[in-house]
């Protein structure tokens, strides 16, 4: 995060936001001190309920949605890595990442690297009936953690996963709140044992040379 | 469905029935509710959906769900000369996924996917509404005009 505070630094002055929305279920206790460790002067959000995940259909962290002036997606589904590397065997981020939101800031619309509508549409991860409803459980799940309900919100949060087995953001989650042995164990296994990338392949980027 | 009337004449002062929707925790005080459906006032319809109950139905924007308030029906009962909506049907109708704990009262709804169409046919970013941690409302449409980059992360 330090790392995005110094691009902030750098293209706050040119018509740009950025929104940094943590989803911690956990709140502040969990997010805010690593909020603050970065001094961030940009958008802080702690979005317990990740609305910002439910709302543009991500299912890992980090990921990036770029938004044009009127309010138009012009990138999304991304990991918001400032480089590339290979975790567990999988490769993450990119490169061209950071130097391709220079140019978009630089460029707008003329810039080589954003998606016109339709390839925006077509990067929106879909979801089916069960997925839809899997965002009201997790809801539900942390409507319950917030009342202090830690067994009804395991119910729910299970429920959640196996609604949509899919997002990280589900499963990270919940074993969030299991002692950081387990946390590991259950994180390692599932990454082991992924049949599609960890993130969406990113295309339409520059080849890094920064 | 058309028996829910009838089921849930007991439960007309069922008290401390919560609704979550939209990132928001709706409390309601009064409700009829039945294990399946919940029904409402109209103005907590309002209050959890934004559909508006209007001579010509249920009407969030320019979609109107038709109701008849003449007579008694899945959609719409009178009770005592008040009116009663279900949120619930009125979920199914329009394809909203919900779901409840009876046990805690607590009704949890999905996305109206017709309120998710510009986002996913035209890639219209959705806006919201969340508190930053200097206790502002911060809207995406607060930054119409400019580039935004939304970026999730998390502790865990």
């Amino acid at each position: 995060m330090p790392v995005w505070q110094s691009i902030y630094e750098e293209l706050k002055d040119q018509n740009f936001e950025l929104i940094s929305a943590a989803q911690d279920t956990g709140g502040e206790a969990k997010a805010g001190p690593i909020f603050d460790r970065a001094e961030v002067s940009y958008t802080a959000i702690v979005d317990v309920n990740h609305t910002i995940s439910s709302l543009f259909n991500l299912v890992n962290v980090p990921s990036g949605v770029w938004i044009n002036e009127e309010g138009r997606i012009v990138r999304i589904d991304e990991g918001t890595y400032t480089k590339s590397a290979v975790v567990l065997g999988n490769t993450i981020g990119h490169d061209g990442y950071v130097p391709a939101l220079r140019d978009w800031i630089a460029k707008g619309d003329r810039s080589a690297f954003i998606m016109s509508p339709d390839e925006v549409v077509s990067n929106i991860r879909p979801r089916v009936a069960d997925e839809e409803l899997a965002e009201a459980t997790f809801k539900l799940a942390n409507y319950f953690f917030a009342m202090g309900d830690m067994e009804s919100a395991n119910a729910y949060w299970d429920k959640t996963q196996v609604l949509n087995p899919d997002s990280w953001n589900f499963h990270r989650q919940d074993w969030s709140f299991l002692a950081p042995a387990e946390t590991t164990k259950n994180f390692l296994g599932k990454v082991n044992a992924l049949t599609k990338p960890y993130y969406a392949p990113m295309d339409k980027l520059p080849e890094g040379s920064e | 469905m058309g028996l829910a009337a009838v089921l849930f004449t007991s439960g007309a002062d069922a008290a401390g029935t919560t609704v979550l929707y939209n990132d928001q925790i709706i409390a309601i005080d009064e409700v009829l509710s039945s294990p399946t459906d919940l029904w409402v006032s109209p103005e907590d319809l309002t209050r959890i959906n934004g559909f508006v109950l209007k001579p010509e139905g249920a009407c969030l924007e320019e979609l109107c769900i038709p109701i008849s308030q003449s007579e008694d029906s899945d959609l719409f009962v009178r009770r005592d000369g008040k009116g009663w909506i279900n949120v619930t049907e009125l979920a199914r109708m329009v394809q909203q996924p919900f779901l409840s704990d009876t046990d805690a009262a607590v009704w949890s709804f999905g996305a109206i996917p017709l309120v998710r169409r510009p986002f996913l046919e035209s890639a219209i970013a959705p806006d919201f509404a969340l508190t930053d941690r200097k206790g502002k409302v911060v809207r995406l449409s607060d930054f119409r005009g400019k580039k935004v980059l939304i970026m999730t992360w998390a502790s865990w």
